[in-house]
C-alpha cells in the first residue's frame, strides 16, 4: 500500500534530482526546438517581409511592415488554388486506397501460411529498397501504352492486330493504380509496418470471430480493422504527408495541370526567368520571399493537420480489445 | 502452433480416426494458404506489373549499350561488359559500397538511440507537449518534399552540396574564437553540434514510429511494475523495451534503408551522376547490384533482430 503512494513520500534528495532532470529536459528540448524551427521561421519571417524590409540590414528577423504581397504574388504566378486543388484531387482517394490495400495485403502476409509466402515478402522488401528511379523509364512507357493488365494485348483481335492500349499519362490513374495494388509511394513500407502490427495481435481476436462463423475477410474488416487503432494513423499520416509532398512521380506523369509540389519548382523557374528579364533596380522585389511564401503554403496544411492528427496516436491506444 | 500441429498428426496416428483427421488438417492448411493468397493478390498484381515487369526490362538494359540515334534509342547487347565494369574497371563504385556499408554500423545505432531518447521524453506528461510533438514532425514533413531543396538553396546558402549539413557553424565559430577557446576545442563542439543537427534533421520518422508505439503499452502495466516496486531501469527494460521491440526492428530497417537511398549516400549520387551524363544502363547496372547487396543486408538483420523481438502468436 506504501509502495503505491511512493510517489507523494519522497525524499527532499529525489525532489530535487527530479526538478534537476526537469530543467534538464526543458533546456534540451528549447535547443532541439530551436534546430528545428530556425529554418520554419526563417521561411515565415522572409515571406511576409517587404522587398523594402529585405534589403534594410537592421531588420533581422520580424519584418517592420507586415505584408501578404508575396503570397498574391506566388499565387498569381502558380495559381495556388488549382495546384492545391490538383493536389488533393491525387491525395483523397490515392490514400484511402493506399491505407486498406496495405493493411489487407500486410494482413495476408502475417496471419496465413502459405508456400512461397517468405520469399514474396523478401520481394517486398526490395520493393521498399529500390527507388522508382530506377525502374522510371519502363513505368513511364507502361502507362503511356496502358493495356489493362495485360488484358489489352489479348485483346489484339478487335483492335487489327495491334494490341489495345491507352494513354493514362496525365491523368491521376497511375496513382489510383499503384496504390490499388500495393506499389505506390512507399506502399512497401507500409505493408511491412502493418505486418509487424499484425503480428504482435492476439490471435485469439480473429479465433473467435472465427468460431462464430465469420468469413476471413469479414474477419478481417469487422473485427481486425476497428482494432488497429494507431498504427493506421501513423501509415495515414506518412501516406498523406507523402503523396502531397511526392515531385518525383507527378514530374513524370503530368505534363501540365501540376499539383502544389511541382507548382512550387514551377515558380522558381518562373522567377528565374523574369529576374533574368528585369532591370536591375526590379530584382530588388525580392523573389525569394515570394518562393518562401509559396514554401510556407506547402508545409502549413500538413503541420495544421498533424496537430489534430497527433491527439488520436498519443490517446493511448489500449481499448484494443485483449492486451496481448 | 507448429510443433502442436506435427505432434496431434503423430498422435493420430495410431488411432483409426486417422484419415478423417489428416484430410481436416490439410483442408485448414489449403484454406490459410488460399486465404494467404486472397489477401496478398493485389499486391501480387502490383508488384508483377508495376515493378517486376519494369525492373526485368531495366535490367535488360544493363547487358546493352544505349546510344541515341536519330532513330530513337539503339539497344546493341554487350553481355556482360557493364557489371564487369563496376566490378573490376570502375575505382569508385567499389569503394563507395564498402565505405556505406562501414558507416552504416556505426550510424544506425546513433539514430536509433537517438529516436528511442526523443519519442520517451516526448511520451511524458509536461507543458507544451503537443507543441514539442508538432515540432518534431516538421523533418518529417520538410525534408520529405520540395521544400529542403529550396531550404538549402537559401536558408543554408553555403553548407548545399555536402550532405544534410544544415547548419551553419560561421557564426558560432566566430564567438567560440573570439571568446578565447583554441581551435580545435571550437571545432569539436561545432561538429558535435553539427551532427546532432543532422541526426534531428534524419530521424523525424523513426521518432514518430517509436512515440505511437510506446503509446500502445497500456499505463496498467505501469502501475503494476511500480506496485511491484520495479525501478525505472527495470520498468524500461522487461516493459517499455521488450513490447516496444517489435517496432524497434522496424525503426532499425527503416534507417537503414532511408540511409542507403538518400541521395546524399555516395552510391546514390553516382547512380543520379551517371543518369545526368546520359549512362543509363551503367547507373542501372550499379543501381541493381547495389539494391541487391543492400536487400542482402536487410534479410539478414530481419531475420536475426525478428527471432528476439517480441510477438503475441509465437
Amino acid at each position: 500500500m506504501t509502495n503505491g503512494f511512493k510517489f507523494k513520500n519522497k525524499k527532499a534528495g529525489d525532489r530535487i534530482l527530479d526538478s534537476i532532470t526537469k530543467i534538464l529536459r526543458t533546456l534540451f528540448l528549447v535547443g532541439m526546438a530551436y534546430v528545428l524551427l530556425y529554418p520554419v521561421l526563417f521561411l515565415l519571417s522572409n515571406a511576409f517581409r517587404s522587398p523594402v524590409d529585405r534589403l534594410d540590414p537592421t531588420v533581422i528577423w520580424i519584418p517592420r511592415t507586415l505584408t501578404f504581397n508575396n503570397f498574391v504574388l506566388a499565387d498569381q504566378l502558380i495559381g495556388f488554388k488549382d495546384s492545391i486543388l490538383k493536389t488533393c484531387t491525387i491525395l483523397v482517394p490515392s490514400v484511402m486506397i493506399q491505407v486498406f490495400v496495405c493493411l489487407m495485403v500486410a494482413y495476408g502476409f502475417a496471419r496465413f501460411q502459405f508456400k512461397g509466402r517468405d520469399v514474396l515478402f523478401s520481394f517486398l522488401l526490395f520493393t521498399i529498397i529500390v527507388p522508382t528511379s530506377t525502374i522510371i523509364i519502363p513505368l513511364y512507357v507502361q502507362f503511356r501504352f496502358f493495356d489493362f493488365f495485360g488484358i489489352g494485348q489479348l485483346l489484339r483481335i478487335f483492335n487489327h492486330g495491334q494490341p489495345l492500349t491507352i494513354n493514362i499519362l496525365n491523368t491521376n490513374w497511375p496513382f489510383y493504380l499503384m496504390s490499388a495494388t500495393g506499389v505506390g509511394i512507399r506502399s512497401g513500407l507500409y505493408i511491412y509496418m502493418a505486418r509487424q502490427f499484425f503480428k504482435s495481435m492476439p490471435k485469439e481476436l480473429e479465433e473467435a470471430a472465427w468460431v462464430d462463423g465469420c468469413g476471413t475477410f469479414k474477419t478481417f474488416t469487422r473485427i481486425m480493422l476497428p482494432n488497429v487503432g494507431s498504427i493506421v494513423i501513423v501509415i495515414l499520416l506518412f501516406s498523406v504527408v507523402w503523396h502531397w509532398n511526392d515531385y518525383y512521380l507527378s514530374v513524370m506523369f503530368f505534363v501540365d495541370n501540376y499539383p502544389l509540389s511541382v507548382g512550387v519548382t514551377v515558380l522558381q523557374d518562373r522567377l528565374q526567368l523574369l529576374t533574368e528579364s528585369m532591370s536591375a533596380a526590379d530584382i530588388a522585389l525580392g523573389e525569394s520571399s515570394i518562393l518562401e511564401a509559396a514554401c510556407f503554403v506547402v508545409i502549413l496544411p500538413m503541420l495544421v493537420m498533424y496537430i489534430f492528427v497527433q491527439k488520436y496516436f498519443t490517446e493511448s491506444i489500449s481499448r484494443s480489445g485483449i492486451v496481448g | 502452433m507448429e510443433k502442436n500441429k506435427i505432434s496431434n498428426k503423430n498422435i493420430s496416428v495410431q488411432y483409426p480416426g486417422k484419415k478423417k483427421e489428416k484430410t481436416r488438417r490439410s483442408g485448414l492448411m489449403e484454406r490459410q494458404s488460399r486465404n494467404g493468397w486472397f489477401f496478398i493478390a493485389p499486391w501480387l498484381v502490383g508488384f508483377v506489373y508495376f515493378f517486376a515487369i519494369p525492373l526485368l526490362k531495366s535490367l535488360y538494359y544493363t547487358f546493352t549499350k544505349i546510344s541515341i540515334t536519330n532513330d530513337g534509342l539503339q539497344f546493341q547487347f554487350t553481355g556482360l561488359q557493364n557489371y564487369l565494369t563496376a566490378f573490376t574497371v570502375d575505382p569508385d563504385f567499389m569503394r563507395a559500397i564498402t565505405a556505406s556499408i562501414g558507416s552504416i554500423i556505426y550510424q544506425v545505432p546513433i539514430i536509433v538511440f537517438f529516436s528511442l531518447f526523443i519519442a520517451m521524453i516526448l511520451k511524458q506528461d509536461f507543458h507544451g507537449k503537443t507543441l514539442m510533438r508538432s515540432i518534431f514532425f516538421l523533418p518529417v514533413i520538410i525534408s520529405s518534399g520540395v521544400v529542403i531543396t529550396i531550404l538549402k538553396e537559401n536558408v543554408f546558402a553555403g553548407s548545399a552540396g555536402q550532405s544534410v549539413t544544415l547548419f551553419q557553424t560561421g557564426v558560432i565559430t566566430e564567438l567560440l574564437v573570439k571568446s578565447g577557446m583554441g581551435m580545435p576545442v571550437v571545432k569539436m563542439i561545432t561538429t558535435t553540434v553539427g551532427a546532432v543537427f543532422d541526426l534531428t534533421w534524419r530521424s523525424g520518422v523513426q521518432i514518430l514510429l517509436l512515440l505511437s508505439a510506446l503509446h500502445t503499452i497500456p499505463d496498467s502495466m505501469y502501475e503494476a511494475a511500480r506496485m511491484e516496486g520495479a525501478t525505472e531501469w527495470e520498468t524500461f527494460w522487461k516493459i517499455t523495451f521488450v513490447l516496444i521491440s517489435p517496432t524497434l526492428v522496424m525503426t532499425i530497417i527503416y534507417s537503414i534503408i532511408d540511409y542507403f537511398t538518400d541521395y546524399s549516400n555516395k552510391v546514390m549520387r553516382m547512380i543520379v551522376t551517371y543518369v545526368n551524363q546520359g549512362k543509363y544502363e551503367y547507373s542501372t547496372t550499379i543501381s541493381i547490384i547495389y539494391f541487391v547487396i543492400v536487400l542482402l543486408l536487410i534479410l539478414f538483420v530481419d531475420k536475426v533482430l525478428s527471432k528476439r523481438a517480441y510477438s503475441a502468436v509465437n
